[in-house]
């Protein structure tokens, strides 16, 4: 099955001071991979200051994403987690990993964002994300897939 | 009665609605409850015909004052628990 998250998307232990900068940092993955352009990211800031802080869907994780938009290349996601937490202003909060997500239509990858839906929904993944030490370990647990599979 | 329609609302109706979505689908399923679900973004949720309307706080504020339908809000997104009650207390809502 095609891959989930690319290697090249996620980053561990991020230094950022706040939570726009965490963004940028998860959202310039995208970028580097091709998969947005760097307005997208303004669209993802835009939209929590717009709308507050709801991506931070549960303790500890945030996923940012904006409308699908001509800034999107791809359909994507990407995945940071900080050093030091940051606040989104949430209920949720402190905020320790960054999903970024870019939607090229709302329905054409309905089945690839079920995917990463189905991952994130899986019981205790947040901590198993935050014990997490190297880029390999992220990736094996988000593509659900063992080590002799790399 | 008929089956109940559920909208899941986030900001743009594709993400982490699609997220609570498929969360009250599982329990539907585990219940063996019956309902329609579908996403919505809040800008236009309130124009969707539904009968019930799932929502984070924050985005509540936004469409409280308007809907005409009972509005859920939902803190934790990815707690199948929370969800659950939720859930399983609309449709006690409806018995009663």
């Amino acid at each position: 099955m095609e891959e989930l998250i690319r290697r090249e998307n996620i980053l561990l232990d991020m230094e950022v001071n706040d939570w726009k900068e965490a963004i940028k940092a998860a959202g310039s993955l995208l970028v580097e991979t091709g998969n947005i352009t760097k307005v997208y990211i303004d669209e993802m800031i835009n939209s929590v200051l717009e709308m507050g802080p709801y991506i931070v869907l549960t303790k500890g994780f945030a996923m940012a994403h904006a409308a699908p938009s001509p800034e999107v290349i791809n359909t994507a996601t990407s995945i940071i987690t900080l050093k030091k937490p940051v606040s989104f202003g949430s209920p949720n909060d402190p905020v320790s990993i960054v999903m970024c997500l870019s939607c090229v239509d709302k329905e054409g990858h309905m089945a690839y964002l079920q995917r990463v839906a189905r991952v994130l929904m899986q019981k205790g993944i947040i901590e198993k994300m935050k014990n997490c030490k190297t880029i390999d370990e992220m990736y094996l647990l988000l593509n659900d897939r063992k080590e002799e599979e790399i | 009665m008929s089956v109940p329609k559920i909208q899941c609302v986030c900001g743009f109706g594709c993400g982490s609605s699609l997220m609570l979505r498929m969360a009250i689908d599982d329990v539907l399923k585990k219940n063996g409850l019956e309902a329609e679900t579908f996403t919505g973004d809040v800008g236009t949720c309130l124009s969707n015909p539904c009968d019930v309307i799932f929502i984070s706080r924050d985005l509540a504020e936004r469409i409280s004052d308007r809907a005409e339908v009972p509005i859920i809000i939902v803190d934790n997104f990815m707690d199948s628990s929370e969800i659950e009650t939720h859930v399983t207390s609309y449709f006690n809502s409806l018995n009663s």
